[in-house]
């Protein structure tokens, strides 16, 4: 199925998956940090694949990203992406939280250890909640991957994903966002299924 | 004066004539690969995604794949009037952003393969490539100008690097 064919009622299905995922991720975050974490409005939209490289800010931007396959019955890719500052705030706040230090002090693999834990809470209760909803317990997901780098680079590769099954790519993502000393950390979750993936998700939740 | 740098989007082809400067930001597993010719002060620059076209049917984006950005590169570049015996090529992109033990996607290597098909299709073209970055696991932006010939391959961290 081509990406062009997907209609708002595909659309839809998506959305609330989407919200379910992130409500759950949004959760499990907060019950980490013991700080309410909030959501944003899921967006859904098919767009260009070379659209995607600049279409969350400057492509030299120094971000986080946090990345994890899914494997079973929805092969998906899942990406977070924050800003590095907002990583390293998220970080401590994690700390904090669990330690009563920022962890300023500790070295930074440790802390790049502590980033790639907090995105695998995110990201695996994010899949959790799409198992669910489609009645299947065998998806599974990998150790997660943590780049630190330009916001390009990482959307370039979301989009070679997509390049693979031709010009479109049916952009899935939402924010998480929670208030830490006056400032608003936000990170990006984006799903990126696998090719012929989305087909088995809308075939599972009964609109395809 | 030295233009204003033309931006290469991801699967972009862009040529130009001295003096001209181009440039690709944000490079993960794609590749930027120019191709010039010194003697008639021509050069041109592919943004390429994936390694093969298989054939596919969007050919109206050449620059995607390296078995198809290579041979549009030599054809424009003689079009405008370049000595194919003189082509030169530089590289540099193809790094794997995230490295992820036990996962079964392949996907995360495809930058090495967007290398690899990238300097099998010069060789076979009998294009020697004189400077290559590829590899590694950082992003990266490259700028190429025809006043020097030079691709500049700038990463966060460790700053600018001419080759």
């Amino acid at each position: 199925m081509e990406y062009s064919e997907f209609n708002p009622i595909h659309l839809d299905a998506i959305r609330e998956v989407v919200n379910i995922g992130a409500g759950n991720a949004a959760t499990a975050l907060s019950e980490m940090l013991g700080k309410p974490v909030d959501m944003g409005v899921p967006n859904v939209e098919l767009v260009s694949i070379y659209d995607i490289s600049e279409r969350f800010g400057p492509e030299e931007d120094f971000v986080a990203a946090i990345y994890t396959h899914a494997e079973g019955a929805f092969p998906c890719n899942l990406i977070f992406i924050q800003d590095e500052d907002a990583a390293q705030g998220l970080v401590d706040a994690m700390f904090v939280a669990r330690m009563n230090t920022d962890g300023r002090e500790f070295p930074p693999e440790m802390r790049d250890s502590a980033l790639g834990e907090l995105g695998n809470i995110v990201l695996s209760s994010f899949l959790n909640a799409v198992s669910r909803m489609i009645g299947s317990d065998s998806l599974s997901i990998s150790v997660p991957g943590v780049a630190h780098d330009m916001l390009g680079a990482i959307l370039e590769f979301v989009a070679s994903i997509f390049a693979q099954s031709g010009e479109l790519a049916l952009l899935v993502n939402t924010t998480l966002q929670l208030e830490q000393d006056g400032s608003d950390l936000k990170g990006n979750l984006m799903m990126v299924p696998d090719p012929g993936a989305l087909e088995t998700l809308l075939s599972k939740l009964g609109v395809l | 004066m030295m233009e204003k740098a033309q931006h290469v989007g991801m699967a972009d082809i862009v040529l130009v004539k001295h003096p001209g400067k181009m440039v690709s930001l944000g490079l993960g597993s794609c590749i930027g690969l120019v191709i010039y010719d010194e003697s008639t002060k021509l050069a041109a620059m592919a943004h390429i995604m994936l390694p093969e076209s298989r054939g596919g049917k969007d050919n109206t984006k050449p620059g995607k794949f390296a078995d198809t950005a290579v041979p549009t590169l030599i054809d424009m570049l003689v079009k405008a009037g370049a000595k194919r015996e003189k082509f030169k090529a530089k590289m540099a992109g193809g790094s794997q952003m995230f490295n992820v033990p036990g996962s079964k996607s392949g996907f995360l290597a495809v930058g090495a393969r967007n290398a690899e098909e990238t300097e099998k299709r010069l060789k076979q073209s009998g294009i020697k490539l004189v400077a290559s970055d590829t590899g590694g696991n950082r992003g990266r932006s490259v700028e190429f100008s025809t006043e020097d010939w030079i691709l500049v391959v700038k990463t966060l961290g460790t700053g600018k690097q001419g080759i």
